[in-house]
């Protein structure tokens, strides 16, 4: 079976600075969501770049989708993932809500005809075609995001990456791009894999793979459960747990596995009985 | 930072909404080129007139258009204030050395002010019922000629909606850096010329790295949805030559016609 992304012995530095990533290696299989987690500088944004060839490696190989990533294959590649990233107002491209779906679908050429048709398709996935004639200045962030992620929808990709994208956003703006998320990743399962970059965890554990790296090294992978409940190793490497794993560590008579929040209330309101 | 006009497009569905761009830029550069041939407060009446028409026809009101003058207001006061001390003439209603108010310069200046004002307003009516966007694309569509001379007019029209794209967005910066300092003790309206402009460069210089950042930012934004150069690209709003826009040009051409007339009769 072909993997959505596979690398393989990557190395990366920043002109003048010392080495980034240094032999690292990733597969991600088709379909999956997979949270990259990391403190800020970790080197999870650059990792990104370099997938979508924004950037270019020192050495090693990069594969999206059994395609050797180079010179000649970069628009090809692009065109299957999507990415939003963490500035709402800084890839706003377009006058309006439509104009900005608009300007992928302008790159790729698609006839003017086919343009509203595909337009509403991908607002009423996120929930945005209300919206559609307003201006950037008149949405939340939580909005903008969710058009940012339409764009991106808009252009039928296989793989979305979403960097740091509820970064900037109020609680309410996160949810919803959660909420979102979720819905995206039930409505087309297996052809849609879903990276997001964050260092929110709670966020990262609504993932079913959480990659935990550090100065461009692999720290932990597993499902959420799993990283999670190595709560010293995360703590090395600057990071929470989310809130119903730090609870969890500090119970005195502690269930035997990770728990999630929900799982977690459950077990404490039997404890009473 | 709301009251801001300059570029600022209000969505709706008038009669001027509906027109295509390219119809309301031409309008936009006669009707200002015939002001250049107003010498008359007959022919300034009329010209007012048609504006208002003009204005009412957007279905916007008119405080909108209002505000839109505001931010060239002491462009005004300092045309008219040259117009008052340097037009020569009789009869001298005033002299103090080499102060002299002729009746002339105080006619002039209130030619100048009607004149600014009907020019601004006409251009806010094109920006304000046309999207950037389809500004932009008018300019493409009008400079097309050009591209035979190398002139990159497709670049050219992205470069312009992208630019009027983020005129909002640094308005607002530039007032919560200004903001910021203030809250920290600089004063911007305080002191003399030269004490205010200094107050100006710490405002400027994080307003400039915060553009380059976004610059950056849009550059990956743009590049990863596809974008490899402004020729390769299709259209999503088409510019369409219609009904309307022959009903416009007819208009505007008894607007000049009648203009044209009124100055012959009244001939100065």
């Amino acid at each position: 079976m072909i993997e959505a992304i596979k690398i393989n012995n990557l190395k990366y530095s920043y002109q003048g600075s010392q080495q980034l990533f240094d032999d690292f290696n990733l597969t991600i299989q088709v379909g999956q969501w997979v949270a990259l987690v990391g403190h800020n500088g970790s080197g999870k944004s650059t990792l990104a770049k370099l997938i979508l060839g924004l950037i270019v490696a020192n050495s090693g190989d990069i594969d999206v989708f059994g395609e050797r990533l180079s010179v000649a294959t970069v628009n090809h590649v692009r065109a299957q993932i999507g990415m939003v990233f963490q500035n709402p107002d800084n890839q706003f491209v377009g006058a309006t809500v439509a104009d900005d779906v608009a300007f992928g679908l302008e790159n790729m050429q698609k006839p003017s005809s086919e343009m509203p048709k595909l337009i509403d398709e991908a607002l009423e996935i996120v929930g945005m075609q209300a919206f559609k004639n307003r201006e950037p200045h008149m949405l939340s962030g939580g909005q903008k995001q969710r058009v940012a992620l339409a764009s991106v929808l808009a252009l039928n990709p296989k793989i979305i990456i979403l960097d740091e994208a509820t970064a900037m956003l109020d609680p309410e703006g996160r949810d919803m791009v959660m909420q979102t998320l979720q819905k995206l990743k039930a409505r087309f399962g297996s052809e849609l894999t879903l990276i997001t970059i964050t260092h929110d965890m709670d966020e990262a554990s609504l993932a079913d793979r959480v990659v935990v790296i550090n100065d461009g090294k692999l720290i932990l992978d597993g499902e959420p459960a799993t990283v999670f409940s190595e709560r010293d190793i995360m703590h090395s490497n600057g990071l929470e747990l989310p809130f119903a794993g730090e609870l969890l560590a500090k119970l005195d008579k502690r269930p035997n596995s990770y728990l999630d929040e929900r799982e977690l209330v459950q077990w404490l309101s039997h404890l009473k009985k | 930072m709301n009251n801001i006009m300059i570029g600022r497009f209000i969505p709706g569905d008038s009669w001027v909404h509906r027109l295509d761009p390219r119809t309301k830029m031409i309008a936009t550069f006669i009707y200002i080129l015939v002001m250049l041939w107003s010498n008359s407060w007959q022919t300034y009446a009329w010209s007012a007139a048609f504006l208002i028409l003009l204005i009412k026809l957007t279905q916007q009101p008119f405080s909108l258009y209002w505000s839109g003058l505001k931010p060239i207001f002491w462009l005004i006061l300092f045309t008219v204030f040259l117009q008052i001390l340097f037009t020569p003439g009789e009869p001298v209603l005033f002299k103090a050395g080499p102060i002299i108010v002729t009746l002339p310069g105080i006619i002039n200046a209130g030619y100048v002010i009607v004149r600014f004002v009907l020019i601004i307003l006409m251009s806010t009516i094109l920006t304000l019922t046309t999207p950037p966007t389809s500004i932009a694309n008018a300019l493409e569509s009008l400079l097309g000629p050009l591209k035979k001379l190398r002139v990159p007019v497709a670049e050219l029209a992205l470069m312009l909606s992208i630019a009027l794209r983020f005129v909002p967005l640094l308005m607002d910066e530039t007032q919560k850096i200004m903001n910021a300092q203030k809250s920290r003790g600089m004063s911007f309206s305080n002191g003399g010329p030269i004490k205010r402009a200094k107050a100006i460069i710490p405002l400027l210089i994080p307003l400039f790295v915060g553009a380059l950042q976004r610059a950056l930012d849009l550059a990956n934004a743009m590049e990863v949805r596809g974008f490899k150069d402004a020729t390769q690209r299709t259209k999503y709003r088409i510019l369409h030559y219609q009904q309307v826009d022959r009903i416009a040009f007819l208009g505007l051409g008894s607007f000049v016609a009648i203009f044209f007339v009124i100055k012959f009769i009244f001939h100065i």
